[in-house]
């Protein structure tokens, strides 16, 4: 306590130097955060020690690294749970256990001489332990590929799959031959597991294994208590490999019932800092006196409209009656006051959607959608033949321009923001009506079920998404038209908006067909270009990630648009 | 009487199997499912979500689902959590001991009140104490739990500051009693006083009744004091509707509170279904679904039982 | 829950005679708790069906510029989240609330008699399989079944709300019914009516029927009340009425979020549902004591 850690000093100095870059590069268009972070560091150095409670009002329903689906996991995983390679804020892949990022450049990555298959090589830092005193070796990077592989419960095993086998020469070095050139490598092995603790388990037992509440790791913390419902304990791992950190002793993850009483807790000093505030939250709770960490994030707000008409085992082929029409899609759009709705209801701690990838190395540079001119939609809707009958709503050939939104249940914002939009498109004779449905049907994606998105039952739907560093899985699953889920390939794909364009397709071949950078990018540019063209996506706004802090936590980095706000727990530390 | 209880429980077998029928029936034609959850993931594939609905046992058909279950379930095995992947029987004895702890508390004073209370303003009946009382059962039987509690939270927790706001410690806290009752007192109130309300008036109820009885009316032509005929035969015949309440009140000790639960964040069973209910995690429902059943049957046999045992007047056939 | 249904105690069969109704009307009109409830209930009635007389304000449109206004002459009950009046919304959410609970007690009550009816009336193995579904029902905790209907027609319409209600709540009113036409089947008139050859159907609903009515009022008012709490509670836990058509308790979970920030919106939807829960419990106490002619004997003493 009290004691001043040169070596720890000259961390906190690199981490805020770090954020300082992600502030500079254009792909971050909030600074905001940094420099919050820098004014409220006191003068002298972090102080060692002390217990910091995170109010957090969802709740990791296990801690299985590669079963984690929720962001919440992550927020309680990245304190424990490390891997190979990370992505830094402005996008570039940094080394964590590996000593480098293998790049083509320096050997790491060759490519076979037909182009076909790779080997990628990854050297360990010597001296990393697990939290249990046990060495970190290549074996393990080994047995979590088998593990990913064979665990039947595995959430994502893309990339995995391509794998064909990983030799561990020695110790600290393992090779990964890949059977195809996979250029999202560096975003595979985010978390490894830990073999020692768990080569005695048979995969299909795994899940039944403590480790599902209690993982191993070798970052800053270790868990030792899992409460469900209640809290998840957090201590300091001693064989974290950076001497004098983490600067808490423990952390604790309080599972609270609602932001509302997370936020309450928060002023009344309960709790040192809450997870994810609502952007209409984060203003209220600035009053408060409470230090808010905005961090831009690659999440997009947005409503996707079905083009193909919503029947059962949709064909591909057939016109939706009313968003059939790229007029009427195209309306909704002018139609949509996205920058009212981020002024008014999330007090502008988001900024005005355009596209999917809204950042990181494959964000188009210039991509534009139709901004709010409800004079435009109204034109656009008259030239394109939807007349204004006696009630003011449009129809065309018999067809009344009624429609239904859908979103998830218990989401205010969202709600909000639909009861918005039903007065806005009732402006330009378009009839909409609400008919939300909890997230659990919304969000599956099941053939079999008869999920709504899959069946194209729906008009239109409001949800956000986030692709990773590395798009390719994301754009290919929902812009691809052989990924239309219809009745004709069993409902495989999760292109909902049933987009079906060549020109599309053909970038989406060309994205995944290389490792060249340049070239991936320029076909993502097209992607998006195109996916605007078609109208399928009204984009709402860029959603940040937002947390908040007691004045006193300081070392917070939040500048990581890829990672959750735990990212650098190492450095948080407590101030008098 | 031991045939009676017997023929009872064997009657409760068809029971609790039709009421496990039509729950996993209602189940599954829920659509969406738990897969839902994996939507988030960045990379996830429609093969991993087919593999993941194999594994789990999702894509066989509904009866062999059934089936399959029933037959783990009777012979003790339980399940697993499709979400959090823990044995079903775990999780809820992880929670059990939390719902006990409130409920129990909230059982325990809402008897030591409802008995003088119910007692008193029987015999004191249109007394202005009685009307007073009345009035006030009436009020809390008519208010909505969660807006109780929401009332209390907002008033003790964010005006006044007294109270936590939810949970069942202060995180971090060593064991701490001052500290555990502070987080009880509003959620173990919300439920109390709505219970209060109606424990109240039916004792009062079933005393009234008891007093209009003949052999009261016997016991006063007697000359014993009323007060003497109050203790003597009117309480020891409330003890009928006294056991009656305690007996159905054993379901409500493991089903918990659940609105209150979820206003308070209280980590018992009551949110460990609804968390399950949002995610369809059928193995925990399904489970919470036939105790509790089974417990409201149970109870509901203790009821008669104690009331064939206490009551002479009724036989049973 | 359980100890709810315990409260609503069973009146005995008893047959009545002509002067039967006039008498327990006289007895009602002495009740003055439910004579208050009756006019609370008039008043909020009429409140309900006459707001968009009454109010200037959309009960949906938001007005994103006159969000969570404190209460005031202009909004007696301050705005919500979205600017909205709240009184307004209150008073439109009490038709979508008195309407969903009436209308639940009225499937209730349709299905219960027909089940109660059949079971009494035919006994036998109609009377054992229908029976053992009214204890089946009976043994799942209400709320458990509640929240599995509300999430299998989750996101559906405000009649499958109806439905799923009233589904809940019909088992009471089908032991009632059976009980009382159980007792009365035996009884001299029916006898009678059956000698002069009278059919099942003219004797359930010319002598059975009415005879059984009494404690199908009382059960059906009373049941009001719970029906207006449950559907407060599920649309409270976002599986009921959806928004924006304003209900009192998808009111009540939006103001959740804000209760910190703006707790009028937290305080008055809930109190509108229990000034009418508590109107219409004392109406149906009062209607108990006046169809019970046991409550008068022990007044008379």
């Amino acid at each position: 306590m009290g004691l001043l850690h040169v070596r720890g000093l000259a961390a906190i100095v690199a981490a805020l130097t770090i954020v300082g870059t992600a502030c500079g590069a254009p792909s971050t268009p909030s600074g905001a955060s940094g420099a919050a972070a820098s004014a409220a560091t006191p003068a002298g150095g972090p102080i060692k020690g002390g217990t910091l409670v995170m109010a957090i009002w969802q709740e990791p329903a296990n801690l299985m690294p590669h079963y984690a689906n929720q962001t919440v996991q992550s927020v309680v995983l990245d304190a424990i749970v490390e891997g190979l390679v990370k992505t830094a804020a402005n996008g570039d892949y940094v080394p964590v256990l590996a000593k480098e990022l293998p790049t083509v450049g320096n050997g790491g990555v060759k490519v076979s001489a037909d182009g076909k298959t790779m080997d990628v090589t990854y050297h360990l830092r010597p001296g990393i332990k697990w939290s249990d005193g046990q060495p970190l070796t290549s074996a393990d990077v080994q047995f979590t590929w088998r593990t990913i592989m064979d665990d039947p419960k595995t959430a994502v095993r893309s990339g995995y799959d391509q794998i064909t086998g990983i030799d561990t020469p020695d110790d600290l070095t393992a090779v990964v031959h890949y059977k195809s050139v996979y250029a999202a490598y560096p975003t595979r092995f985010g978390r490894l597991l830990a073999k020692h603790a768990l080569q005695g388990i048979a995969p299909a037992e795994l899940s039944k294994s403590d480790y599902v509440r209690k993982p191993l790791g070798t970052g800053p913390f270790m868990i030792t208590d899992f409460k469900a419902g209640d809290s998840f304990t957090l201590v300091r791992n001693p064989y974290y490999r950076e001497a004098g950190k983490p600067y808490l002793d423990k952390v604790i993850f309080k599972s609270v019932p609602s932001s509302a009483v997370a936020i309450a807790q928060l002023k009344a000093g309960e709790v040192q800092a809450m997870w994810n505030l609502l952007e209409s939250e984060s203003a209220d709770v600035e009053k408060a006196g409470v230090h808010v960490v905005v961090t831009p994030g690659p999440s997009v707000e947005r409503i996707e409209f079905n083009t193909a008409e919503n029947k059962d085992g949709t064909d591909p082929n057939s016109k939706h009656p009313v968003l059939g029409d790229i007029n009427v899609r195209r309306a909704l759009i002018y139609a949509t006051p996205k920058q009212q709705i981020i002024d008014k209801l999330l007090y502008g701690k988001a900024t005005v959607g355009t596209t999917v990838l809204s950042t990181g190395w494959a964000a188009p540079k210039d991509v534009t959608q139709e901004g709010y001119d409800p004079k435009k939609a109204n034109e656009l809707l008259d030239q394109a033949g939807w007349v204004k009958g006696a009630d003011g709503i449009r129809s065309k050939n018999g067809v009344r321009a009624s429609l239904e939104i859908t979103t998830t249940t218990g989401n205010k914002t969202r709600e909000q923001v639909e009861q918005v939009l039903v007065e806005e498109w009732k402006q330009i004779g378009v009839e909409l009506k609400i008919q939300n449905i909890p997230s659990a049907v919304l969000l599956s994606a099941s053939w079999a079920a008869n999920d709504p998105r899959k069946k194209g039952s729906l008009d239109m739907w409001m949800y956000a998404s986030s692709p990773d560093i590395d798009p390719d899985s994301i754009i290919y699953e929902r812009y691809y038209s052989k990924k239309i889920p219809w009745s004709g390939n069993n409902g495989d794909g999760q292109n909902y908006t049933r987009v079906n364009n060549a020109e599309l397709d053909k970038a989406i071949e060309a994205s995944r067909s290389t490792l060249d950078f340049d070239k991936r990018k320029a076909a993502y540019d097209t992607v998006c270009k195109v996916l605007n063209q078609e109208a399928v996506i009204d984009w709402l706004y860029n959603r940040a990630d937002i947390n908040g802090f007691t004045k006193n936590v300081q070392g917070v980095g939040g500048g990581n648009p890829w990672r959750v706000l735990t990212d650098n727990i190492e450095d948080w530390w407590l101030s008098k | 009487m031991g045939r009676y209880v017997l023929r009872r429980l064997v009657q409760s077998v068809p029971l609790l199997l039709g009421i496990s029928v039509i729950v996993f029936a209602i189940l599954k034609a829920v659509p969406g499912g738990p897969l839902a959850l994996y939507e988030s993931t960045p990379g996830i594939t429609d093969e991993d979500i087919r593999r993941l609905e194999h594994s789990f046992g999702l894509d066989q058909p509904l009866p062999v689902q059934y089936v399959t279950w029933l037959g783990k379930f009777v012979t003790g095995d339980w399940g697993y959590s499709l979400v959090q992947h823990q044995p079903v029987l775990s999780l809820i004895l992880e929670r059990l001991p939390n719902t006990l702890y409130l409920m129990g508390t909230v059982f325990v004073a809402v008897l030591i009140l409802a008995i003088p209370i119910g007692t008193i303003t029987a015999v004191r009946q249109y007394s202005l104490l009685d009307h007073a009382v009345t009035g006030a059962t009436f009020a809390f039987l008519s208010t909505p739990t969660f807006w109780l509690g929401l009332l209390l939270i907002i008033v003790f927790g964010l005006d006044l500051r007294w109270l936590p706001l939810g949970g069942m410690a202060t995180a971090g806290l060593p064991f701490d009693l001052g500290d555990r009752i502070r987080h009880l007192i509003l959620p173990a109130t919300t439920i109390a006083l709505v219970q209060l309300g109606a424990r109240v008036r039916y004792l009062r109820a079933s005393m009234l009744e008891t007093i209009g009885l003949d052999y009261m009316r016997t016991a006063r032509a007697k000359g014993l004091a009323e007060s003497a005929i109050v203790i003597r035969h009117a309480l020891k015949n409330a003890a009928i509707p006294l056991v009656t309440i305690i007996a159905l009140d054993i379901p409500e000790l493991f089903i918990g509170a659940l609105v209150t639960e979820q206003i308070f964040g209280w980590p018992g069973i009551g949110r460990l279904f609804w968390d399950a209910a949002t995610r369809t995690d059928y193995p925990i429902l399904m489970a919470v679904l036939a105790v509790s059943s089974a417990l409201v049957i149970l109870g509901n046999l203790i009821a008669d039982v104690a009331y064939g045992y206490l009551d002479p007047r009724i036989r049973y056939a | 829950m359980a100890g709810q249904a315990v409260a609503v105690a069973v009146p005995p069969a008893v047959e009545r005679q002509r002067g039967q109704w006039r008498l327990a009307f006289e007895r009602f009109r002495a009740h003055r708790p439910a004579l208050a409830g009756i006019a609370v209930i008039a008043l909020l009635a009429f409140f309900v069906v006459a707001v968009p007389v009454l109010s200037p304000y959309d009960a949906e449109s938001p007005k994103l510029l006159e969000i969570f206004e404190p209460p005031s002459l202009a909004h007696p009950m301050g705005t919500d989240s979205l600017g909205r009046d709240l009184a307004t919304r209150i008073l439109y959410g009490g038709r979508v609330s008195l309407a969903v609970g009436l209308l639940a007690v009225a499937v209730a009550i349709t299905v219960g008699t027909l089940v109660g009816m059949t079971a009494g009336f035919y006994g036998g193995w109609v009377d054992t399989v229908l029976m053992r579904t009214v204890d089946l029902v009976y043994s799942i905790p209400s709320l458990f079944l509640l929240i599995l209907l509300g999430v299998y027609f989750r996101g559906l319409s405000v009649a499958a709300i109806i439905l799923v209600l009233g589904l809940l709540r019909w088992m009471t009113t089908a032991r009632l019914v059976r009980a009382q036409f159980l007792s009365l089947k035996e009884r001299e008139f029916v006898e009678a009516a059956r000698c002069v050859g009278a059919r099942d159907l003219r004797i359930i609903v010319r002598h059975l029927l009415p005879n059984s009515l009494a404690p199908i009022i009382v059960t059906a008012t009373l049941g009001v009340a719970g029906a207006i709490i449950a559907e407060s509670t599920l649309s409270f836990l976002g599986l009921g009425i959806q928004p924006p058509t304003p209900s009192w308790g998808n009111m009540l979970m939006d103001a959740t979020q804000d209760m910190e920030m703006a707790p009028w919106t937290a305080i008055f939807p809930g109190f509108f549902i229990f000034v009418a829960v508590v109107s219409i419990n004392f109406v149906g106490d009062g209607l108990r004591d006046a169809l019970d002619p046991r409550h008068v004997v022990r007044k008379e003493q």
